[in-house]
């Protein structure tokens, strides 16, 4: 820590084998004079230094006895505050010291000032202190806070470089400075305020007052402190004839600072300053008398940061929710409308094709109608061809078998003849598809001419096969024998046998009957009663 | 009843930041301690 005595060599007093320096002082007011600005101590807003004389004793103790020193201003030499005349230069400092004392005594009026909130009243008294003596630091600091608090953060800004620019070391205002420049934004911010104050107050002048209003509405969001932004809307409205409003914006503003005249004075206008500064009122006596009952080492400083502005998030909300409405009520319809337009005229489109295709369908149910009646039409004629066709397949296959019986005759022994080939040939002759009576004579002709010979042909072929015991092989031979001669009773009778032998009793039986009722006078039928009785 | 154009007229503009060297260089920083002791040093001279 470094010593920020009047005595540039002077150390702490207290530490334990401090050097005393060259002039035998040491500081025993370092921490009030570095919080000085903050916590109001009259003895650190002065330029008096609270030293010590070091008595230089035995055990190089502190001595309680604590002496005021000053600086020349002729000479800058620290000069005890009891003398009159600077050791150095001789200068009489009698009026200098008056003045001083002057000053401290303004600057701690306008820290009492400052802590009820007469903040008009505590710049004016400041501002005399820094007139009597521009190097109290203390009150610079404290009227840069001020102003501060008001909104004016370039005024402020400007004190505390003042500031400063005298007290290089130690100084308060390093605080108020660097919390300004690590926190961007916010001086961003408060730039924004004042440049927006400024367009506004240009609107207002120009009577733009609807323009300048919104702007100073923007203006109080953003900086609620802000006296002349408070005061210049309040003036608008009271101008537009909106005193509810303007009472609001100016009891904000006569919380903020309870003597500004400005607000007092358009209050007054208003015939609201009675009821707002009673209310007002009890609430800062109240105020006061807390803060005087509290320990004069921890004031509470005016300054407070901003609270966090929730109608900014509300009108957000109220933002979107329009927006949400607005895209219901107006987009929405039209987009519906365009689609239905689009629907209308794609209707249209498929009722015409429809129609159309109503058409096509008659004209292809008709056509079709017509092709049906042509299909008939065609399939009588090949029908009509087809019986021609069946008739000729009848003639020739009684061409063939004529044929095949003209060779048989032809090969002159009638014992040699092969009947069953012709028979098998006029078989495929069906006789009532015959329609000349010259082609059904042929075949009957033919038929009784080798018929009977086949079925006996046959009947000798399947006896042999029913022999050598080929049942089924007979039974086929014989049936066809039995197919070309129905009273080839031999032919029946080996039928019956044959079934007999494979065991099928029941057709066995039936062929037995039929000797047994159409050949009843037969050596067959008592051979086929006896086959019978064996079967029973 | 105030007047509201003269009220309007009486704002002044804040100063922006961008200004805030022209504040400090025109900051008066004159004070009695320096009026008098320029009086001293004349009378000394005369």
């Amino acid at each position: 820590m470094k010593n920020t005595c009047a005595m540039p060599d002077a150390p702490l007093c207290g530490e334990a084998g401090s050097d005393f320096g060259s002039l035998g002082w040491c500081c025993v007011s370092k921490i009030e004079t570095q919080n000085t600005a903050k916590r109001g101590g009259q003895n650190g807003a002065m330029i008096f230094q609270t030293c010590s004389r070091e008595t230089r004793g035995e055990n190089r103790k502190i001595y309680g006895k604590v002496e005021m020193i000053m600086i020349c201003p002729m000479c800058g030499n620290a000069v005890t505050a009891k003398r009159n005349r600077c050791e150095k230069c001789g200068e009489d400092l009698t009026i200098f010291r008056k003045m001083y004392l002057l000053a401290n005594r303004y600057y701690n009026e306008g820290l009492e000032r400052a802590k009820v909130r007469d903040l008009s009243g505590a710049v004016l008294v400041l501002k005399k202190s820094l007139e009597l003596n521009k190097r109290n630091t203390s009150a610079r600091n404290l009227l840069g806070l001020i102003y501060y608090e008001v909104g004016e953060t370039v005024s402020a800004l400007s004190e505390w470089v003042i500031s400063k620019h005298f007290q290089a070391e130690e100084n308060d205002a390093d605080d108020y400075i660097e919390a300004l420049r690590s926190n961007p934004t916010k001086l961003e911010t408060l730039n924004q305020t004042i440049r927006k104050y400024n367009a506004a107050l240009q609107s207002s002048k120009q009577g733009n007052d609807d323009l300048a209003i919104i702007q100073l509405r923007k203006v109080t969001n953003l900086n609620s402190h802000f006296v002349k932004a408070l005061q210049l809307l309040a003036l608008l409205y009271m101008k537009n004839g909106e005193t509810d409003k303007a009472v609001k914006c100016l009891t904000k503003a006569n919380k903020i600072d309870v003597s500004n005249t400005t607000t007092l004075k358009y209050l007054q206008e208003l015939g609201e300053m009675s009821a707002s500064l009673k209310e007002d009122g009890k609430a800062a006596d109240r105020e006061n008398i807390r803060k005087n009952q509290e320990p004069a080492l921890f004031p509470q400083t005016s300054y407070k940061e901003d609270k966090p502005n929730v109608w900014v998030f509300v009108n957000l909300i109220l933002g979107i929710a329009i927006g949400i409405l607005g895209v219901f009520f107006l987009i929405v319809p039209t987009v519906e409308g365009k689609y239905k337009n689009q629907l209308k005229k794609q209707e249209v489109e498929y009722s015409a094709q429809l129609n159309k295709n109503s058409q096509n369908l008659t004209s292809l149910q008709k056509e079709n109608t017509d092709l049906q009646q042509k299909a008939e039409d065609l399939q009588t004629q090949i029908d009509e061809l087809g019986e021609a066709e069946s008739d000729d397949t009848v003639y020739i296959e009684l061409f063939k078998s004529a044929s095949l019986y003209m060779e048989e005759l032809m090969s002159g022994n009638t014992n040699d003849m092969d009947y069953v080939k012709v028979a098998d040939a006029l078989a495929k002759v069906e006789p009532n598809e015959l329609d000349k009576q010259e082609a059904k004579d042929l075949y009957s002709q033919i038929k009784e001419g080798t018929f009977t010979e086949a079925s006996d042909e046959l009947y000798d072929d399947g006896h042999d096969l029913y022999s050598s015991g080929k049942y089924e092989e007979a039974l086929e031979t014989l049936s066809k024998a039995y197919e070309y001669d129905s009273k080839n009773v031999d032919a029946i009778y080996f039928i019956g046998r044959s079934y007999h032998q494979l065991s099928d009793y029941e057709n066995a039986k039936k062929y037995y009957d039929i000797i047994i009722e159409k050949f009843s006078d037969t050596g067959r039928a008592s051979e086929a009663q006896q086959r019978l009785a064996e079967l029973d | 009843m105030i007047n509201f154009d003269e009220e309007i007229a009486k704002f002044q503009p804040s100063p922006e930041v961008d200004e805030a060297e022209d504040v400090i260089n025109n900051n008066e920083l004159s004070d009695i301690t320096d009026i008098i002791k320029t009086m001293l040093k004349e009378l000394k001279a005369k």
